[in-house]
């Protein structure tokens, strides 16, 4: 399954956001690969929350639906979906989808 | 503590030490303070992290009779401060390559608990805790009762030192773990994967660890990806925890115990027993402690209470008894911590002070007014929120960027708002900042 574009799109924007804070050597790439929790993430796990934060704010705002990411149902998957900024795509596709969108 | 063997006292970046060497080590460092005419109840700024030679020269700061404020090397923010507050006398920085140095400071050491600990002939031991006015409270302890608790032996198994070194979680493990003749097994750094290679290396049974850690492991998948076989017990503390963790937490551990811990700086770690492996309910007691719950918040009568505080107001009530600021639920003899009572913002387990962070944002230009306040965050606990009114309008996106950037080069970065919204100007005054305790 090829990812929509609008949710690549806003995901971009938000790492786009993220990457304005950041340290230069914490800065993150755009490609599905990127690791985001694990040995070769480099986030740490406020890094990881903000960008959770901020693709669920570039998604409340394109989208207008509101979504939670960290929950319980994310909690229990038993493949995290914050493991690469791919699985995390599928993830948000998945959620928005729930949404009847 | 068991001198005199072989036995592994301390694992270091892959390298094992014995007791005996612990024991020719701390007798050193006896030594070393001797020449370098530290008199008891010097007060000592001991700034390091977990390594054999920051053990042993805690070990002997307290033989020598010292006050030892434990401070992490790595810890940002105002050092000096930190300092005046403990009116340090001396400050031994052992660095990461194991080099020390031992510098003269400015303190008096002349605060009443200081006097009292002369009194006593008894060494100190001097923590720092989070409170409401904004600056972290030292709490004074005398070292002879807070550390008693260790006489009694326990089993000797192999530890993670994964709770901070100026905590008194991290002093609890480390004294825990010697006085049973077990072994202390430190890490590199504080990720899931450092924490699980760790744990798989040097066998580890014991890992405390806190809500948080615990939540972040499991997302990451490390307990898939290591052999954690070795653990018997998870012992968790310093912020409530959820039922539905724990559930996960016991599918991922299955042959370990899951145990809480209840533990503030003022009062030490208490001995507690969770009602099931899977209950966030426990019973906490001991050795000559008493609890009970006043209004909802649990009060604490302990022998291991410390003097009192260095920097703010005495917390016992007339009668003696520790008031925690945590909140409880009780079933029995059985508490449940719900949270603090304040609007103190835990996240990870670190405290972040509204008003603290509240003072940096309305030191950027075009903002009129700032309201700090937590959320609640599954794989956090809680992340820091800001409202924030301008006094012109501005993007609003941009804003949130600009306010973190702000933020991240003045403030640690648990401390740097995740949230931010714009709000209108209607908003400031007595209702804005009101919003804090009612919305959040």
């Amino acid at each position: 399954m090829s990812p929509d574009q609008p949710v690549v799109d806003a995901i971009n924007s938000a790492i786009d956001d993220l990457n304005e804070i950041l340290d230069s050597e914490e800065r993150l790439g755009q490609s599905p690969e990127i690791a985001l929790i694990g040995n070769d993430a480099r986030l740490d796990s406020l890094g990881l929350v903000n960008l959770i934060v901020l693709v669920e704010e570039k998604i409340q705002q394109r989208f207008g639906v509101a979504i939670t990411l960290v929950d319980e149902r994310a909690m229990s998957q038993s493949k995290s979906p914050f493991r690469t900024l791919g699985s995390l795509t599928d993830f948000v596709e998945e959620q928005l989808n729930d949404h009847g969108r | 503590m068991a001198a005199n063997t072989e036995r592994e006292a301390i694992v270091w970046r892959g390298s094992s030490f014995s007791y005996q060497w612990l024991d020719q080590s701390w007798r050193l460092w006896r030594s070393r303070l001797e020449s370098a005419g530290l008199t008891p109840q010097s007060v000592v700024a001991l700034e390091a992290d977990f390594s054999p030679a920051a053990i042993a020269a805690l070990l002997a700061l307290i033989e020598h009779g010292c006050v030892v404020v434990p401070l992490l090397r790595s810890a940002r923010g105002d050092r000096q401060r930190t300092y005046d507050i403990a009116q340090a006398q001396h400050r031994l920085r052992i660095s990461e390559t194991e080099d020390w140095d031992l510098a003269p400071l400015a303190g008096k050491a002349d605060h009443q608990h200081y006097q009292t600990l002369r009194e006593r002939g008894h060494p100190g031991l001097v923590l720092f805790s989070s409170g409401t006015s904004g600056e972290p409270k030292a709490a004074v302890h005398d070292a002879v009762p807070l550390l008693d608790k260790f006489r009694t032996r326990r089993p000797a198994w192999r530890t993670v030192a994964f709770l901070l070194f100026d905590h008194i979680g991290g002093i609890n493990t480390i004294f825990n773990t010697l006085s049973n003749g077990a072994t202390l097994i430190t890490v590199e750094d504080r990720s899931p994967d450092a924490v699980c290679a760790a744990i798989e290396q040097s066998r580890a049974e014991v890992l405390p660890a806190s809500p948080t850690f615990l939540r972040l492991l499991l997302l990451s998948s490390a307990q898939e990806r290591f052999d954690l076989s070795s653990v018997k017990v998870v012992n968790y503390g310093t912020e409530p925890m959820s039922e539905a963790t724990l559930k996960r937490l016991r599918e991922s551990f299955p042959n370990a115990q899951l145990l809480q811990s209840y533990g503030l700086a003022e009062v030490g770690i208490l001995r507690s027993k969770s009602k099931s492996d899977e209950s966030v309910w426990l019973k906490v007691g001991g050795e000559g402690i008493e609890t009970r719950v006043v209004d909802g918040i649990l009060q604490i009568k302990s022998p291991s209470t410390m003097l009192g505080y260095l920097n703010a107001p005495s917390p016992f009530t007339e009668d003696g008894w520790f008031v925690t600021g945590d909140a409880v639920e009780v079933d029995g003899d059985y508490l449940k911590i719900v949270g603090r009572r304040s609007e103190l913002i835990n996240v990870g387990g670190e405290k972040v002070y509204p008003s603290e962070v509240e003072e940096v944002i309305e030191a950027m230009a075009n903002v009129e007014a700032a309201t700090v306040y937590g959320e609640a965050h599954l794989l956090m606990g809680n992340i820091v929120c800001a409202r924030v009114a301008l006094v012109e309008s501005e993007d609003e996106g941009k804003f949130a960027v600009r306010l973190k950037r702000h933020c991240r080069e003045r403030l640690p970065s648990y401390q740097v708002p995740v949230k931010v919204s714009v709000v209108g100007r209607e908003l400031i005054g007595e209702r804005f900042k009101k919003l804090r305790t009612h919305e959040s």
